[in-house]
């Protein structure tokens, strides 16, 4: 694959770095053809599998960690009520 | 909020959008507020006041748009013009010069040669959200809109009042960041190369 084939080419022609690509994975941005090519990509190149491998376990840390918060009873009817009671 | 788009809602129709749009974004809100304040109690009163701006506001979201992110706008406003203005956090720091001291290479730098899946995998305790919740609030905001709530670059640029370009730059930044921090622990659990 030449760099020309790459769907993360930037228009400037100017060559794309490994980091950039992951960016685009990890934030979500990425087309099908792109998550495609980063994935044949990672088959060839250790570091951006081990990169990959390694954000991807933070996020997933993350989620399960900073998100089981659950939310105190009281104040959804707190929210309701004092909402009933402008309208 | 802009005043040409704005809809006519009888008291009912506020009603129906309140309940079923707005409310079924109750959890993703109060972690948010949680994270950013760091406080339960200050979570509470920044997602209710949040609540009751968007009612008394309603008249500008329009139906059928993303009402999750028109949430989230709105409580990054309330604490950064209240919430913080109020509690003067001493220990504030000024974002521009944040920004510009970590726009150094160094922090640009790729860390995964220094830490391994193996030490996160070690991780049960609260390392993870002691890690974030000790990044730069700024920091922390795109790490929670992008990795949490699965915001993308369009929606976070609006949600923050900041240009796209700037958003990609301050997620890249903060996940070194993240990463740095995480290092720290690992070190500290004894992983010699974490």
């Amino acid at each position: 694959m030449s760099h020309l084939d790459n769907p993360f080419s930037k228009p400037s022609g100017e060559k794309v770095t490994c980091l950039e690509m992951l960016q685009v994975i990890l934030d979500g941005e990425a087309t099908e053809e792109q998550h495609l090519y980063f994935k044949k990509h990672m088959d060839a190149c250790m570091p951006c599998y081990k990169s990959f491998e390694l954000d991807m376990q933070i996020r997933q840390l993350i989620k399960s960690k900073c998100c089981g918060g659950q939310v105190p009873e009281d104040l959804v009817d707190r929210i309701k009520s004092q909402v009933n009671s402008i309208s | 909020m802009e005043g040409s788009s704005r809809s006519q809602y009888s008291e009912k129709e506020k009603l129906t959008v309140f309940n079923n749009e707005f409310l079924p974004h109750i959890n993703s809100m109060y972690n948010f507020g949680y994270r950013l304040t760091l406080d339960e109690d200050d979570a509470k009163d920044l997602v209710q006041d949040t609540y009751m701006k968007a009612y008394r506001f309603i008249e500008s979201f329009q139906k059928g748009t993303n009402a999750k992110a028109w949430l989230f706008r709105i409580l990054k406003n309330s604490f950064i013009n209240d919430y913080r203005k109020k509690s003067k956090e001493p220990n504030k720091v000024d974002y521009q010069e944040v920004e510009s001291y970590y726009n150094s290479d160094d922090v640009d730098r790729q860390i995964t040669t220094d830490l391994r899946v193996e030490a996160l995998q070690n991780m049960i305790g609260d390392e993870i959200s002691n890690a974030l919740n000790a990044l730069d609030v700024d920091f922390r905001t795109v790490i929670i809109l992008a990795d949490l709530e699965g915001f993308k670059y369009d929606e976070m640029a609006k949600i923050l009042d900041i240009p796209i370009g700037t958003v990609r730059s301050r997620l890249h930044r903060a996940r070194n960041l993240l990463k740095d921090k995480l290092s720290e622990y690992a070190k500290k659990m004894g992983y010699k190369n974490a």
